[in-house]
C-alpha cells in the first residue's frame, strides 16, 4: 500500500515537473514577441463561448466598402408556434435582423423588429425581463439613436439568455445564439457575394465558433438533439465547417455562396410553419 | 457610571454592527463587483468609440493561476479587452496570442482593481486570451473579462 502511494508520488512529481519544464521552455522560446504553446498551458481553460454580434462583422464591412443594408432586410414573417425550441431560434434570428436593420439606419424595421422581440419574449414567458429593453430600442428608434439601439439588442439578447439559464433551459439559450449567428452570417454572406474580394470573404473564417455549436448541440439532451430543426443544423453545421475548414487559401465566391445556401435554408426552416 | 457603561455598551455595538456590516460587504465581493471594475475600465475606452459588448466571461480563480479562453476577432476591427477583480492588492497578466502562437497584445495598462490591453488583430480567425490575477493576501479571486471593439 505504501509502496503504491510513494509510487503514485513519484509519477506525480515527474509529471509536475516535466509539465513545468515545458512550460518554462514554451516561456524561453521568447525573444521579444513572445509564443504560447496551447499544449503546454499551465493553467485552466475557460469553456465559455462568447459569440460576437452580427455588427462586429458588419462594422468591418462597412470600412471595406459601403453595403445597401436596406437590401439585406428580411421580412419578418413569423409563424405563430408554442414550440419554444423554434421560438428561441426566432428570437435570435429576430435580434440580428434588428442588428441588419441598424446598420441599415432604417427607423421603421427597427420599430416593427422591437414589438417582435416583445411578442416573441411574450410567447417564451419572459416579457417581464425584455419590455425594458423593448421599450428602450422603440423610443431610441424615434430618436434615430443607432448607437443605443445596438447597445439594447446585445442588452435584449444576454438578457434573455440569462433568464432561460437561470431557468435551467441552457439548450435554449444556445439556440438563441445560434439563431442569431445563422441570421449574421447569411447577411455577412449576401453582402461578401455581390461584391467579392478576399479581405471581405475572410471574414467568414470563424470554425471555432461552428465547432462551439456544433459541440453545443451534442451536449443537448435527446429531445432537444432530436428536435427536427436542431438535427438540420448540425448538418448545416457540418457543411459550414467542411467550407470553413477547406478555405486553406482563403474563400471562394462558391464557397461564400455555399455557406450562404447553407445559412438560408436552415433560417427557412426555424422560419416554417411546422 | 451606569450611563456611561451603557453609552460603552451602546457604541462598542455599534462598532460590531458596522464592522459585520464592512465584513458582509467584503465577503460578498461577486463577479457582478469584478464586471464594475472591468466596465470601468472601459469607459476611457467608449469615450474613444470602442462599443462595449454585454456578454463577458466571469468566475473566481485560484491567485496565479492561469486560465485561457478561445475567442473569435475580424480583421480590420481594433478590440479592447478588460479584466477586472472585486478583490484589493491584486496584480494582473493579461495577453492575446494569434494562430501561430505569437503576441499580439498593445498598450497593456493595470490600475487598482482592473488591467486593459489592445488588440488588432492581423487575420479574422480565433484568438487565445491569457490571463491571470495574483494577489499576496487572497488565495480566491473573482474575475471578469469584458471586451469591445471599433
Amino acid at each position: 500500500m505504501k509502496r503504491s502511494s510513494l509510487y503514485q508520488m513519484a509519477v506525480l512529481t515527474a509529471a509536475t515537473a516535466l509539465f513545468t519544464i515545458t512550460a518554462l521552455c514554451a516561456q524561453a522560446t521568447s525573444t521579444g514577441a513572445q509564443q504560447f504553446d496551447p499544449l503546454a498551458f499551465p493553467g485552466n481553460v475557460v469553456d465559455d463561448v462568447v459569440v460576437p454580434v452580427p455588427s462586429e462583422v458588419f462594422s468591418v464591412l462597412d470600412k471595406l466598402g459601403e453595403p445597401n443594408w436596406r437590401q439585406e432586410l428580411r421580412k419578418l414573417d413569423l409563424p405563430k408556434t408554442a414550440d419554444r425550441t423554434k421560438l428561441a431560434l426566432m428570437f435570435g434570428m429576430v435580434v440580428a435582423e434588428g442588428f441588419v436593420a441598424v446598420q441599415a439606419e432604417d427607423k421603421e424595421e427597427v420599430k416593427d423588429i422591437g414589438r417582435e422581440v416583445i411578442d416573441l419574449a411574450t410567447a417564451l414567458g419572459l416579457v417581464k425581463s425584455v419590455r425594458p429593453h423593448a421599450q428602450a430600442i422603440l423610443d431610441a428608434a424615434d430618436k434615430e439613436d443607432w448607437k443605443s439601439i445596438r447597445k439594447e439588442f446585445d442588452l435584449t439578447q444576454k438578457t434573455v439568455r440569462d433568464s432561460m439559464e437561470q431557468m435551467k433551459d441552457v439548450d435554449l439559450s444556445q439556440c438563441v445564439s445560434m439563431g442569431g449567428w445563422l441570421r449574421g452570417t447569411a447577411s455577412v454572406t449576401s453582402v461578401v457575394t455581390k461584391n467579392f474580394s478576399a479581405d471581405r470573404a475572410e471574414l467568414l473564417n470563424q470554425p471555432m465558433l461552428v465547432e462551439h455549436f456544433i459541440s453545443t448541440i451534442n451536449k443537448m439532451g435527446s429531445s432537444m438533439k432530436e428536435h427536427v430543426v436542431v438535427s438540420d443544423i448540425t448538418k448545416g453545421l457540418a457543411t459550414i465547417l467542411s467550407r470553413m475548414e477547406g478555405a486553406v487559401d482563403g474563400f471562394s465566391k462558391d464557397s461564400v455562396r455555399d455557406i450562404g445556401k447553407t445559412c438560408d435554408s436552415l433560417l427557412n426552416g426555424i422560419k416554417a410553419a411546422k | 457610571m451606569y450611563l456611561s457603561t451603557r453609552s460603552i455598551l451602546q457604541s462598542a455595538a455599534l462598532v460590531a454592527a458596522a464592522f459585520i456590516t464592512l465584513s458582509a460587504a467584503l465577503s460578498h465581493a461577486t463577479v457582478d463587483d469584478a464586471h464594475g471594475f472591468a466596465m470601468e475600465a472601459a469607459m476611457p475606452f467608449v469615450e474613444q468609440g470602442f462599443i462595449v459588448r454585454e456578454d463577458y466571461w466571469n468566475g473566481e480563480v485560484k491567485t496565479g493561476q492561469k486560465l485561457m479562453i478561445k475567442h473569435q476577432m475580424f480583421k480590420g476591427n481594433e478590440y479592447a479587452f478588460w479584466l477586472g477583480t472585486a478583490n484589493e492588492g491584486v496584480t494582473f497578466e493579461l495577453k492575446v496570442y494569434d494562430e501561430n502562437k505569437k503576441e499580439i497584445t498593445i498598450d497593456a495598462k493595470s490600475s487598482g482593481a482592473f488591467a486593459s490591453i489592445r488588440v488588432n488583430p492581423p487575420k479574422t480567425g480565433t484568438y487565445t486570451i491569457v490571463f491571470s490575477l495574483t494577489s499576496k493576501k487572497e488565495t480566491g479571486l473573482y474575475w471578469a473579462l469584458a471586451y469591445g471593439y471599433r
